[in-house]
């Protein structure tokens, strides 16, 4: 049943409409207007400068049926994608898992794993190419210091893509924050009905800590995997998507193909593979949580 | 989340009604002209670049008074910005453009026909005619901004040292190859000082490098030119990067790195200092480069540089690198972007062209004495740049492929992996080149014209 607004609450629903619509224009014109637009354009063949043509699903078929270049640069984000999330995972809950310990000046060390994160992130992939230098770089030093052969890091095709994986494991310092954060919530009364069963720090960890810690893992694990699939700033000031499209990240090539290449159709119908493709792993992981995933309560959902 | 959104938004009000503000107060230190027509303009660059060309735009608005130029400098990404522009339909009146986006836009109707206004400006047809670039037979849409050409920098020390000849700077008296690699060889060195070729070199541990090349179109662009291949035939629709003369260069190219061991691995390359460092340092002896390096090389003052011609295969040949300056179609004052164009790079108004920076476009700075010393009797031009830079920039530079070939942009970047293959030494040049015919033959669409 419709209630009858008194004076008072229309104007401040007026008002509230008004502070919102600033934010609600921003979502309509800067997010969804610019997706609705590229899905049009994925189905032109509109090159900057040139006409547009309705091409229907010609894009679609060229890049799935003919693009050896898609398919190399698919390849390339999976292995990344393959090599960096469960790397980055577990190195971020093995430092969360330190971190929260209760030893000396611990927050200087949360802070030092935490810095990197806040650098920009152009500015770490400056750093390390010049650790990646074959010549004069810290890596390729540190190794011949200690009598190892060096390697030429991204500068070789088979060295590449390991090289940047490694590379990853820099920038986990959010991953470790949430981690924290999940530690920091498990309950002390299951740890204290652990010991008091006789339980000892291993029965603990793989108990308690790691099954009340599903969610957070989940959590992280969906979202580092979304942003590694978007991984461009590596390409774009290190390598270049080479030598030989070893290193070509799928949104690297997407931006080639709309700035150096001005095709902007078909590059917006990229866009809505790699959407999609996300959205289908994402899917998969969310169907499968249900099978490893502990919510507190004592009941999977 | 709503919220930060709110106050981010807020601000932005604020910001832009401040700028608005700005705006209107205007730049009082000049004399304003409420009828002026105003005109923005957009380039590239460095520093010295900037500040070079803010003081023309000044001096430009000074003795103009109708119309008022904004220049915008763009240190970042260019092409993305103004392909952003352009998709946007904001595009500046008049910029710099790279020479293959240039031709794409010219050729989609997108840039202004200078030809049409050679009557009422002659000042348009004077130029050298291999500056101009043409999207149809006679309609021509303007020049590269300035002439640049490679040539071949090097450190005279370490040619005294090793007792060998300087490069030559005639372009008639060019070393040839062999020529070339002998003295490579006698400037290379390892770290017991022993060349290649000597019993015992080790090239683990080179010290110094006879020569050092980049792996773009700019160092086997001319290398090509002068032994007769080229990426395509002369109608640009046949592949010929795979012929016997294109795979020579290659070869040889690849021979100098890994079986001469006179250069460095070109992929380690790309982050090495720049070239001024690299022959300062002593790590390199020579390198091949562009005029536009003499501003670099004459800032640096404890390094004795000249230049000369680059080797020959068979003929001498040297490639033009360098990008245009437009007018765009949807300029609403055509008349005063030419205006502007006539003056923007004119070697009296400019002094980007007696820093090294720029060589001129008009004829008469390559053929008439007293105009050839206005602009390089100064210390950013080595006495051996009359023959090096002039003679050979005048008798002897092709275009590039970037502004000849139709559809350069898909080619050019399906090309650089498989050349990767090469500077990896990974494969032959005759095999990498014979698998890129597949994948660059279907991209091929022909050549602009040339006059």
């Amino acid at each position: 049943m419709k209630r009858p607004k008194s004076g008072m609450m229309r104007m401040e629903r007026n008002w509230g409409l008004l502070f919102a619509l600033p934010a609600i224009l921003g979502l309509m014109i800067f997010t969804i207007g610019p997706i609705a637009a590229s899905f049009v354009f994925s189905l032109t063949d509109w090159t900057i400068g040139g006409q547009m043509t309705f091409i229907g699903l010609d894009n679609y078929r060229t890049i799935l049926t003919e693009d050896a270049t898609f398919s190399q640069s698919m390849f390339v984000t999976t292995y990344y994608a393959l090599g960096s999330v469960p790397l980055g995972l577990a190195a971020a809950f093995i430092i969360a898992l330190l971190l929260n310990q209760k030893v000396k000046g611990l927050s200087v060390f949360r802070t030092i794993y935490y810095l990197p994160t806040i650098v920009p992130s152009i500015a770490n992939t400056m750093l390390w190419l010049w650790m990646f230098n074959p010549d004069f770089g810290l890596l390729n030093s540190l190794l011949e210091s200690v009598g190892l052969p060096g390697s030429k890091w991204i500068y070789d095709e088979n060295t590449a893509i390991p090289s940047l994986i490694m590379m990853s494991t820099w920038g986990i310092g959010n991953t470790v924050i949430i981690f924290l954060a999940g530690l920091q919530s498990v309950p002390t009364h299951l740890y204290e009905a652990a010991e008091v069963d006789g339980g000892n720090r291993w029965h603990k960890f793989f108990h308690i800590t790691i099954p009340s810690m599903t969610p957070t893992i989940f959590f992280n694990l969906v979202m580092s995997l979304i942003s590694t699939f978007q991984a461009f700033n590596q390409a774009y000031v290190m390598t270049n998507g080479g030598p030989n499209n070893s290193t070509l990240f799928y949104v690297f090539y997407l931006w080639r193909t709309a700035f150096t290449e001005t095709k902007i159709g078909y590059a917006s119908a990229l866009a809505w593979i790699l959407f999609f493709v996300i959205m289908v792993l994402t899917v998969l992981i969310f169907s499968t949580s249900k099978k490893w995933v502990h919510y507190e309560g004592g009941e999977r959902s | 989340m709503l919220k930060r959104r709110l106050r981010t938004w807020m601000a932005l009000v604020m910001t832009a009604m401040l700028t608005g503000l700005t705006a209107c107060s205007g730049n009082a230190g000049e004399p304003a002209n409420p009828n002026a027509v105003e005109l923005k303009f957009m380039y590239w660059g460095s520093n010295d670049e900037k500040q070079a060309m803010e003081k023309m735009i000044q001096s430009f608005n000074a003795s103009h008074t109708n119309i008022r130029v904004k220049g915008e400098h763009v240190p970042g990404d260019y092409t993305t910005k103004i392909n952003t522009l352009m998709a946007a339909n904001q595009l500046p009146d008049i910029a710099y453009l790279g020479d293959s986006l240039t031709m794409k836009w010219a050729s989609e109707g997108r840039l202004l026909d200078l030809s049409s206004y050679y009557d009422e400006y002659p000042e348009l047809k004077n130029k050298l005619k291999s500056s101009y670039l043409y999207s149809e037979p006679g309609k021509s849409i303007g020049n590269y901004t300035a002439l640049e050409v490679m040539q071949l920098f090097y450190n005279k020390e370490l040619f005294t040292e090793a007792g060998v000849p300087v490069p030559p700077a005639d372009p008639q008296k060019a070393w040839t190859w062999d020529e070339f690699l002998e003295i490579a060889k006698k400037l290379t060195k390892d770290q017991n000082g022993k060349h290649p070729g000597d019993s015992g070199f080790d090239p683990k541990n080179i010290v110094q490098y006879g020569f050092a090349f980049g792996n773009d179109r700019s160092s086997w662009g001319p290398l090509l030119a002068s032994n007769g291949g080229g990426l395509t035939d002369k109608t640009g629709k046949k592949y010929t990067l795979n012929s016997p003369e294109s795979v020579e260069v290659f070869q040889k190219l690849q021979d100098l790195v890994f079986k001469e061991h006179v250069s460095p691995d070109l992929i380690q390359q790309q982050d090495m200092p720049s070239n001024t460092i690299r022959l300062q340092t002593r790590k390199v002896a020579m390198v091949v480069d562009g005029t536009w390096s003499l501003l670099d090389f004459s800032n640096n003052k404890q390094l004795q540089w000249s230049i000369g011609v680059l080797p020959k295969l068979k003929e001498p040949k040297t490639m033009i690198v360098a990008g245009a300056t437009v007018i765009f179609q949807s300029t609403k004052h055509p008349k005063e972007a030419l205006e502007f164009y006539l003056y923007h790079n004119n070697p009296e108004k400019v002094d980007l062209f007696k820093s090294g920076l720029w060589m001129p476009i008009e004829e008469k700075y390559y053929t008439d004495e007293q105009a050839i010393q206005s602009w390089t009797n100064n210390a950013a031009h080595p006495p051996e740049f009359q023959k090096a830079g002039i003679e050979y920039a005048r008798d002897y530079a092709i275009k590039p492929s970037t502004s000849t070939l139709r559809n350069w942009p898909d080619i050019g970047s399906k090309l650089t992996p498989g050349l990767d293959l090469i500077w990896t030494n990974k494969k032959t040049p005759q095999q990498a080149l014979d698998e890129l015919e597949p994948i660059i033959q279907p991209l091929l669409q022909g050549v602009y014209p040339d006059e």
